[in-house]
């Protein structure tokens, strides 16, 4: 009942008119970033940081905005999935396997009408979940003592790579990365780390220059090492012609991939690729004989779409409440709050209780706001899909030039960003996944702060770190999260490799 | 060929050992030696990542091929552009810089000449006057701040 009166004032906070209109501006947007390939969701939501910032937004319109951004993300990465057989980010995938042929026998705009109404549901019951969950997930975790949090990084750090991740290890490698470039500046006990004595290092790096510059920049590098830029041929878009049943049959399927989606997303070590990946793979299984999946059955499409949506609802789950993302797109939300003043975990949802609530609400309008937009306007997004990255790039970074430049008007900060740039470009060569080098940037402080707090109180004893229950589940689950994926990774890899075109986004969901 | 893994993995540990190194020269902070002082964090992340580099030059994946010759060029001139992008920014002005940087990237990723500067020209004035109109954000002029109007 407490939820519920939240919940309201959660309305009045995203139903007030600019903040209305920056979630729709933030919905269009982000299904262009998310139907672009090339630009996947964690890269747009990046570049738009700095913007949000320039604009001198309230926190909750920020927020808003850039949640709504996050959803319309993954309702785009469908298009081109459907039109081109690309998909527009990593979990639309799975959407190419019956999307594409459905393209191919003159029912695109079906294909786009079902997955839209299907990503709907999925996100409609992700959030409903997240509405339910979210408050005793946040009551459960104030009872984290320090040494807790320091285990719980542990754990959101192994579980990054996923259960299909390839080489943990290298996840462990870039996490180091990303916390030691955490530890450059004075620290707070007025030491200075780090820092050679240059003046722009004493605050320490910031991570919004370093996201943009290892999402934005290295994808520049990659496009032009790869030259896919050729164009492929447009699929011609039909004109629509749907009927109830249409949309009858596909709601079974739909509000299982929902379900199935959100606990994947809640789940450390799932997300959404592997959300819409079990969605898909189960609705085959339960329908078997019955369906033709593959040569474009709709419930194909509409199962890895509800799934999709329905993970990256569930995703939120754990970054709003434990202050600990999941995803590539949910750090770089995370990025944002801390940017905002705003301490993410338990105690948010009682300090900043307005702003939580008024995003989560944001996300239910938000929905409603990208089924409208998505079913009668998609003809635009098929146009602007047609837009060759050769010339969308080259704006794309201009615009994280002028963003990371309006924050502070100082060059040093873009000569900052293009070396984040050239670095991202060697790691994602040598296979070095980029998200665990910037949950470490974002972690690191707060790491390290529970560290001491921890020893603090047991006056240097190391042993406490795991001393409750609680801290050792949470240390057997990192461990497993890491060794995990040397003998299930495999197997699930050969299932999803097996059936789906190779993607071309290197960030994960 | 595992060369990349086992180079990063030797770089990496280069760097571990320096890091941590590093660390052990902090001076003690002010008010006395604690149970963890600003040292402790990163002797911990110096050995984590030296332990973890070590199984990648033990056990490397397989390399992905980089990019020699004509795009390693190509790659190359990328950096330079946005790396005079970001210099010249502020002594020629957002609307000029922004052509040419744009306008190059854009022509050596395959588009006409011409086509790649009108490209870069137009996004240049969209965006500055979006920016100082709209939003009330001050980018610099430079060459052209004779046009500045007041």
């Amino acid at each position: 009942m407490e939820t519920l009166g939240y919940l309201m004032d959660g309305f009045g906070v995203a139903l007030q008119p600019h903040n209305l209109m920056f979630a729709l501006l933030g919905a269009f947007l982000g299904t262009l970033i998310g139907a672009l390939p090339g630009l996947g969701p964690a890269n747009g939501v990046a570049i738009l940081i700095p913007l949000a910032f320039s604009l001198g937004l309230a926190p909750e319109t920020a927020l808003i905005m850039l949640t709504s951004v996050y959803a319309g993300a993954m309702y785009g990465g469908r298009i081109s999935s459907i039109l081109l057989n690309i998909p527009g980010d990593e979990p639309a995938m799975m959407t190419c396997l019956d999307g594409y042929p459905m393209a191919q026998k003159g029912k695109a705009s079906e294909a786009l009408a079902i997955s839209a109404v299907a990503s709907f549901i999925g996100s409609l019951i992700a959030t409903i979940g997240l509405i339910l969950l979210a408050p005793l997930l946040a009551n459960f975790a104030l009872t984290f003592g320090p040494a807790e949090y320091f285990a719980l990084f542990l754990l959101a750090f192994a579980t990054l790579g996923g259960i299909t991740g390839k080489n943990p290890i290298k996840t462990v490698v870039a996490a180091c990365i990303g916390l030691m470039i955490a530890t450059v500046g004075i620290d707070n006990t007025g030491v200075q780390r780090y820092t050679f004595g240059v003046l722009e290092l004493f605050e320490g790096v910031d991570f919004i220059i370093a996201i943009v510059g290892l999402f934005a920049i290295s994808e520049l590098l990659f496009f032009i090492e790869e030259r896919a830029g050729g164009g492929k041929e447009k699929m011609k878009v039909n004109k629509l012609s749907l009927s109830w049943k249409d949309i009858r049959d596909i709601l079974p399927t739909s509000f299982r991939g929902g379900v199935l989606g959100f606990v994947a997303g809640v789940l450390p070590g799932a997300g959404a690729s592997l959300g819409s990946f079990i969605s898909y793979t189960l609705e085959k299984r339960v329908l078997g004989k019955k369906g033709y999946f593959g040569q474009g059955d709709p419930r194909g499409v509409a199962a890895p779409e509800a799934g999709n949506n329905g993970a990256s609802s569930g995703a939120l789950v754990p970054m709003l409440t434990l202050g600990v993302p999941g995803s590539g797109t949910t750090a770089v939300l995370l990025a944002l709050l801390i940017s905002l003043n705003i301490t993410p975990g338990p105690l948010m949802f009682t300090q900043n209780a307005d702003i939580v609530w008024g995003v989560i609400a944001a996300l239910l309008i938000g929905n409603f706001l990208l089924l409208i937009l998505n079913i009668p306007l998609v003809g635009i997004f098929v146009k602007l899909l047609s837009v060759p990255p050769m010339y969308l790039l080259p704006i794309v970074t201009m615009i994280a030039f002028v963003g990371i430049y309006s924050i502070s008007n100082t060059i040093f900060d873009l000569y900052f960003m293009v070396a984040f740039g050239v670095g991202g470009y060697v790691l994602r060569k040598l296979e070095i996944p980029l998200v665990p080098v910037i949950l470490g940037l974002l972690l690191g402080p707060e790491m390290e702060k529970n560290l001491r707090h921890a020893m603090d109180i047991s006056d240097g004893d190391w042993m406490i770190l795991w001393d409750s229950g609680l801290a050792i589940g949470l240390w057997v689950f990192a461990g497993l999260g890491l060794i995990l994926p040397y003998i299930v990774g495999p197997l699930l890899r050969r299932g999803m490799k097996g059936k789906t075109p190779s993607s071309g986004s290197p960030e994960s969901d | 060929m595992t060369f990349n893994d086992r180079i990063f993995g030797v770089l990496m540990i280069v760097l571990a050992v320096a890091y941590g190194w590093a660390a052990t020269q902090f001076p003690e902070p002010f008010g006395g030696a604690e149970a963890v002082g600003p040292d402790t964090f990163p002797k911990l992340l110096a050995v984590v990542l030296a332990i973890s580099s070590l199984y990648l030059i033990v056990r490397p994946d397989p390399d992905n091929a980089w990019p020699w010759s004509r795009t390693g060029v190509e790659l190359i001139i990328a950096v330079v552009v946005l790396i005079f992008y970001a210099m010249l920014l502020q002594p020629l002005g957002f609307i000029i810089s922004t052509t040419l940087a744009v306008g190059t990237l854009c022509w050596r990723m395959g588009a006409r000449p011409t086509n790649a500067y009108m490209t870069g020209a137009v996004s240049a004035v969209v965006v500055y006057f979006l920016f100082s109109f709209a939003l009330d954000l001050a980018l610099p002029l430079g060459l052209l701040s004779f046009l500045e109007m007041n």
